[in-house]
């Protein structure tokens, strides 16, 4: 290092180097870069001890000593209490963070003197290498900082430094930027791959399903190491969209491939329903606690108990299954399957089904139904009825997903937007009838384990009220959405949309 | 921005070994301290390596050709700034004396000068020259607290009573005068004596001492503050009581 720096002398000073501090500095983040996209950079520094954590968000920064070392990765809850966790809290939700860069940082402080011996420029040295998840080549960064009534001084020793070496490897933007770069990380989700207009049908369907093997295959790991509730979401919802899509286009891929694997993916989803629908009952737990009028909150703690150990039996026996052999040879038969479908040549198939018109027709076919069935609801109509509808406009959502690349992104937009608000109340009318279901189900549970708390049962009956007060709502509610967003115009503007 | 001048007519009595001291200290608690030595021996200046050369000299200073800002030094410790001395301060009560002539009053031309730092800086210390001069009297208007360090000998209250009659004379505001002792001897009787009685003799004067330690001695040879190179041991923590003094007049 002195050697690199000798030039500084500018032949007529002399170097103080200061002492050698090393430390490992970890950047944290989770897997779908939630932190980066709120220009939050979340780092652990440790030199001997547990170290500090370390948040800055857009040029504000708070710190907090740690008393014990950090286990990655962590949700928020498991993060020390205070500023730093207020400070990632909105920017992490659900999800857990873990390293995504590590390295040691060497830092030296070197005095330039005169010959007083008084110091009249300093230079900070840094050289960062990284270490996971590979070793990169040492990058250094000289930051000079000039000493005030020294300025003919720090002039000299920069313009001795820059014509001798580059000293700023590190960028403005930061270590952590700079390291990104050089372990070839891009802090973005990756994209699924995307269907064309022009794509033969099977390719434009064998793609997308491709790209949904892929999330439910990379989300595995988390779901089996419990790392946030996120990842077996992210997969369910990928299950789901496959069986939907199987349904929608499934038969435009080749029979025996769908007749081989097509039921795998309502056995794996049914697999992770239990353990999501409590995941969801306790991320929600807190606020329905919160909401009692009559209870206290603390009166719901016995059931609290009750769901986080239903919800580890689930777990495990999710666990199960995404380890079994079974689950293995769907992905991954599955999966190869598709790739064929993928690397077939498509100048063979002239002539055939393109992605654009396979999507125009299946669309136009979803549609139709949909909005059948939204016509046919009365306000007597049987509960059957509404989640009927409601399961198809979720697979006309996920189509419409799907074939996104084809269509005219601004109808597009629209009608999304008008589906979701159907969904979010069809959906509140779901909600209402399981959670009031279920609920009853669990009060039978408490009260054969043991003796629970009178306020503990009285406070599940509020929650079962407020549950079929909201179906109620929703109910009403549904005649009006449906023909606000699922008539005419809508219909008009699904023309729009496709090609 | 306080102004804490360290001051006695008499020399060679721990003016110069006090401010840069007690400056030291200051910026080590996190204020933005100055300390401008005023004496053309520049004894300050070389305790912190710094060339004695103010450009433009003091006549430039003095008479506002040159801002203050543009003679200011960083030394080699966080939060501290010098102002240095040169040999041109020997002609400064004539620099002054000329700065009167253009209007301004002879005895206050440092404080219009003090005034260009107020907002960069907490507080600033003067270091004086041994004297009774323009510039003495300019530091002494200047100043919020004036530090003088006593040798207990028999004649120093007299001295001490001059200085505080002096200022006692000043129209609108005085500064505190605080009295401490200096290069103190416990062996020696007479500084035992003095110690234990003139405090309660005279108000303004305060118990605090600084002993004669050869570890104070070796500044001019490390050139540099004493607690930097000695953080720990009976000299530094007199001046930390020094500095605590300070504090409380300054209600700092
Ligand atoms: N407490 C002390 N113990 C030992 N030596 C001291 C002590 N205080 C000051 N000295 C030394 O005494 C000498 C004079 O001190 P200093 O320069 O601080 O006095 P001064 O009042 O500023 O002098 P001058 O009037 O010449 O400016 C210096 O060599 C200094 O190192
Ligand atoms: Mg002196």
């Amino acid at each position: 290092m002195l050697a690199a720096l000798a030039p500084a002398k500018a032949d007529r000073y002399e170097l103080a180097v200061g002492p050698r501090r090393t430390r490992t500095v970890t950047y944290l983040d989770t897997v779908d870069w939630r932190l980066h996209a709120k220009g939050i950079v979340l780092s652990h520094e440790r030199a001997s001890g547990p170290g500090t954590l370390t948040v800055d968000g857009r040029g504000e920064e708070n710190s907090t000593r740690l008393t014990e070392s950090p286990q990655w990765p962590a949700r928020v809850e498991q993060l020390p209490e205070g500023e730093v966790r207020d400070g990632v809290a909105a920017a992490m939700w659900v999800r857990a963070v873990a390293p995504v860069v590590r390295a040691r940082v060497v830092s030296r402080e070197v005095a330039v003197l005169d010959d007083e011996r008084k110091t009249v420029v300093r230079l900070d040295w840094v050289e960062l290498t990284g270490t996971e998840p590979s070793a990169t080549r040492p990058l250094v960064r000289v930051t000079l900082r000039p000493v005030l009534g020294y300025g003919g001084a720090a002039k000299r020793v920069r313009k001795a430094l820059e014509a001798c070496g580059d000293f700023a490897e590190i960028e403005d933007g930061g270590a952590y930027a700079t390291l990104l770069e050089a372990e070839g990380i891009a802090p973005e989700e990756s994209a699924p791959p995307a269907i064309s207009a022009d794509m033969p049908a099977d390719v434009a369907v064998a793609t997308a399903l491709h790209g949904f093997a892929g999330v439910i295959a990379v989300n595995v790991d988390g779901v089996l190491d419990d790392i946030d509730t996120e990842f077996l979401h992210d997969l369910r919802v990928a299950v789901r969209r496959t069986r939907s899509l199987l349904k929608l286009a499934g038969d435009v891929l080749p029979p025996e491939l769908v007749r081989r694997y097509g039921s795998g993916f309502k056995w794996l989803g049914d697999a992770t329903t239990p353990t999501r629908d409590l995941d969801v009952y306790l991320l929600e737990f807190d606020t329905l606690a919160a909401g009692l009028v009559a209870g206290e909150p603390g009166d719901l703690a016995p059931f609290g108990e009750l769901l986080a150990s239903e919800r580890e039996k689930a777990r495990r026996a999710l666990a199960r299954t995404l380890r079994s052999q079974r689950f293995t040879r769907l992905i991954e038969g599955w999966q190869a399957g598709l790739a064929d479908v993928l690397e077939r040549d498509w100048s063979e198939q002239d002539g055939r089904l393109t992605a654009e018109a396979l999507a125009a027709e299946r669309v136009r076919g979803m549609v139709a139904k949909v909005i059948k069935r939204a016509k046919a609801i009365t306000p007597d109509s049987p509960a059957e009825d509404v989640h009927r509808l409601r399961k198809r406009c979720k697979e006309l959502r996920y189509l419409l997903e799907v074939v996104k690349p084809v269509c005219d992104a601004t109808a597009h937009r629209a009608v999304i937007k008008d589906l979701k608000k159907v969904q979010d109340v069809l959906g509140a009318f779901q909600d209402g009838e399981v959670q009031s279901h279920s609920l009853r189900d669990y009060a039978e549970r408490l009260q054969s384990s043991g003796r629970p708390p009178a306020a503990t049962l009285l406070a599940m009956g509020e929650l079962s009220a407020s549950f079929v007060t909201m179906q109620r709502q929703a109910r009403h509610d549904l005649t009006g959405a449906l023909r606000k967003f699922l008539g005419p115009a809508t219909h008009e503007r699904i023309e729009d949309l496709l090609p | 921005m306080k102004v804490v001048a360290s001051y006695n007519v008499k020399g060679g009595v721990g003016k110069t070994t006090a401010a840069v001291n007690l400056a030291y200290l200051a910026a080590a608690r996190g204020h933005r301290t100055v300390l401008w030595d005023l004496d053309p021996q520049g004894a300050a200046t070389f305790l912190f390596r710094v060339k004695p050369r103010v450009k433009g000299g003091s006549t430039k200073l003095v008479g506002g050709a040159r801002p203050v800002e543009a003679a200011l030094k960083g030394t080699d410790f966080e939060g501290l700034d010098l102002l240095p001395a040169d040999f041109t301060y020997r002609n400064m009560d004539l620099d002054l004396a000329r700065s009167h002539s253009s209007g301004k009053r002879a005895g206050r031309a440092l404080s219009g000068l003090l005034d260009e730092l107020a907002g960069d800086y907490d507080l600033a210390f003067l270091d004086t020259p041994p004297s009774l001069s323009l510039v003495s009297e300019n530091v002494l208007h200047a100043a919020d607290l004036v530090l003088v360090p006593i040798i207990p000998t028999v004649l120093a209250a007299r001295t001490f009573d001059q200085l505080a009659d002096f200022v006692g004379t000043f129209e609108g505001d005085r500064p505190d005068v605080h009295g401490f002792f200096s290069m103190t001897d416990r062996r020696k009787a007479l500084h035992r004596e003095l110690i234990a009685t003139l405090p309660g003799e005279r108000e303004g004067v305060s118990s605090t001492s600084i002993p004669a330690l050869a570890v104070i001695e070796q500044m001019a040879v490390r050139r540099a503050p004493l607690p930097a190179y000695a953080p720990s041991g009976p000299a530094t923590r007199a001046y930390e009581q020094l500095w605590t003094d300070v504090e409380q007049i300054l209600d700092l």
